[in-house]
């Protein structure tokens, strides 16, 4: 498999810009016309893309595997709700500031030791990091609320948008749809900065050093710094994404960041296209469509969805994805995309 | 002497050393996968659990103890040569998170597919060993016929190993493959094939990990092995991914630190208790306590 991104027509910031408003901006048109079901998916999946872009840039970009983002996940998540639990009044921005800025430290911590393994060594350390860390909350009760976790009520809709909404659920589709908009502005803003971060210096300097270390550190690339960065950077991402994720649930708790969560957070990036800026975009949607998807196959297949085999679909299927992907199409539907693209291309 | 086996700190040893034998074996099944074919395998844990539960339904038809073992160790065999000849064999000499991927992802497949066929309550096989604890002079030893049962037979599989790979023609063969692939493939030695018997190797001394675990007094379910998977990985970290006796001290070291952060501390710190080891371990010599050195470009 060769690694994607090696070359690149420039794009100036301002198509960049415009590409990412444009998008946005036809998302939140969209989240109008969804039922409030779906808004709420949309919103859950907008948070996972923000950290499927901070994971897609640390393995993809900078080659370092990292098992481990659900743990930085949980400490943002944790950071926002502990402050949003004691401080209801705080402005939102602010918790998700510091949810970034935890998360990115919790990123530092782990990437001091970790910048000096390679492959498979970092993937086992950081997954060991993401085992330990929700057992962490459920011990310090007082501070995290334990196994029952912490609650705040801090997502409330602005008056001027409910005037938008009017008959029998009004108050219900407002919500949806404003938990939903917030969630997509948030991602679109996280995704302009990450596209930028990857036709940045700091991003080519990334990529030299993934693909040879040797001629990096000739370059006058200090390799253990910009290792560093990449993992800060992609914990900062998911940080951000677990304090959103929280804020939308308007909860924490230990079981919400599993150890599975780190394996669809693999498994998302890679159906989408590893280090591709739209297949985090991808994973995200799949994210917030799979219980769609789940319950199709389900009834596809005649398997009762609440039988212990339906109850387990999501992951047998994400699991037969995952490797189908890696062994058929490595660089996952953002590779195939731009494969059927140069295709058409090169016909006319 | 009795007092001191009935003191606390004996408690806390014989519970990490009881524990730390399956971290071991766990380590020592993966130093084998990586030794042959340089894959850290992130589903050995489930594959040991796969095997385990297909033994566990054997013993519900009136199979014994020692036959449920036997086909769990058979059926984990079956399973590991399968796994490396389906899903790894394609990925030799992609880059190297295209293994990790793929097994990440059969970890979930097994987990799924184990959790709709057994439900996620823990199951158990009753080993034909008493649970209950030794006593000296009216206080408990914290050791059981099992438990010894546990550490002598963790002992014997490690034996067993480190005999078929020092003393028999094929432990020769496989050293040679892992070592020099294409000099041993000239030699004669059918490399591929002794690839594939790595990882049967492998997955039957997993399996045995799930086993003992299963047979203890909280059983295994499932996700079980998640777990002893992330200490076993760190076992075998600390003492060098290459080394099968670093792994086995690994083992036996998380264990006890394990043990006695959770007899003293809280047992929701422990697994953070393993990752400083680790991280302390790396940095003192980051290519593992018990291997020699090698270098690495820059």
């Amino acid at each position: 498999m060769t690694w994607p991104g090696s070359f690149r027509r420039q794009e100036t910031t301002h198509v960049r810009l415009l590409t990412v408003l444009g998008l946005t901006v036809l998302t939140l048109v969209v989240t109008f016309f969804l039922p409030p079901v779906a808004d709420s998916q949309l919103a859950g999946g907008a948070a996972i893309t923000i950290v499927i872009l901070g994971l897609s840039w640390l393995i993809g970009w900078s080659g370092q595997i990292s098992l481990g983002n659900s743990g930085f996940m949980a400490v943002g998540a944790y950071a926002a709700g502990i402050w949003a639990h004691h401080h209801t009044a705080s402005p939102l921005i602010f918790t998700f500031l510091l949810a970034t800025v935890v998360g990115g430290i919790s990123g530092l911590i782990v990437a001091i030791p970790s910048t000096r393994l390679r492959g498979p060594y970092l993937a086992g350390m950081t997954l060991a990091f993401a085992a330990a860390i929700t057992p962490l909350a459920q011990n310090f009760t007082s501070v995290t609320g334990g196994e029952g976790g912490l609650f705040f009520n801090t997502l409330t809709t602005p008056a001027w948008f409910l005037h938008f909404f009017s008959g029998a659920n009004a108050s219900i589709n407002a919500n949806a749809q404003w938990t939903a908009d917030l969630a997509v502005v948030i991602a679109g803003f996280m995704f302009f900065l990450m596209a930028n971060l990857f036709h940045s210096r700091s991003g080519r300097a990334m990529r030299l050093v993934r693909d040879n270390d040797v001629a990096a550190e000739l370059m006058g690339i200090n390799l253990s710094r910009t290792r560093t960065l990449a993992f800060v950077v992609a914990a900062a991402f998911a940080g951000l994404g677990g304090s959103l994720f929280a804020i939308i649930n308007a909860t924490v708790r230990p079981e919400s960041f599993p150890l599975t969560l780190s394996i669809t957070l693999l498994t998302l990036m890679v159906l989408g296209g590893i280090g591709t800026l739209s297949g985090a975009v991808i994973g995200g949607i799949i994210y917030s469509f799979s219980a769609n998807l789940v319950s199709h196959v389900n009834s596809l297949t005649g398997v009762n969805p609440t039988s212990n085999l339906g109850a387990n679909m999501q992951g047998i299927i994400f699991g037969v994805l995952l490797i189908l992907t890696m062994l058929f199409a490595p660089r996952g539907i953002a590779g195939l995309i731009q494969r059927i693209r140069s295709f058409i291309y090169s016909r006319s | 002497m009795s007092s001191f086996l009935t003191s606390s700190f004996m408690h806390n040893i014989f519970g990490g050393l009881a524990q730390g034998v399956i971290f071991s074996l766990v380590a020592l099944s993966l130093v084998i996968i990586w030794q042959s074919t340089h894959v850290l395998n992130f589903a050995q844990g489930a594959m040991a659990m796969f095997a385990t539960y297909v033994g566990l339904t054997e013993i519900g038809r009136g199979v014994g103890y020692w036959w449920c073992v036997l086909i769990s160790v058979v059926v984990g065999m079956v399973l590991g040569g399968a796994t490396e000849r389906v899903l790894i064999r394609p990925l030799y000499g992609k880059p190297e998170i295209n293994p990790i991927v793929v097994m990440v992802g059969f970890l979930a497949v097994l987990e799924a597919v184990a959790t709709s066929i057994w439900t996620s309550t823990a199951r158990t096989i009753a080993a034909p060993f008493s649970q209950i604890y030794f006593q000296s002079h009216g206080k408990l030893v914290l050791l059981s016929p099992f438990v010894i049962f546990q550490i002598v037979l963790a002992i014997g599989i490690m034996l067993l190993v480190a005999a078929l790979f020092r003393f028999t023609k094929l432990g020769l063969q496989l050293r040679a493959s892992a070592l020099a692939p294409e000099v041993a493939r000239l030699l004669g030695v059918r490399v591929n094939r002794m690839l594939t018997i790595g990882w049967m190797l492998s997955a039957g001394v997993g399996a045995i990990a799930a086993v003992i675990l299963a047979s203890g007094s909280f059983g295994l379910f499932p996700t079980d092995m998640d777990g002893v998977f992330v200490a076993g990985f760190i076992a075998a970290a600390v003492g060098g991914l290459e080394s099968p006796i670093g792994a086995i001290a690994g083992g036996l070291l998380i264990g006890l630190a394990e043990q006695f952060i959770l007899a003293y501390w809280s047992p929701n710190v422990a697994p953070l208790g393993g990752v400083i080891i680790l991280v302390v371990a790396l940095m003192i010599r980051p290519q593992g306590i018990f291997t020699k050195s090698v270098g690495r470009r820059v």
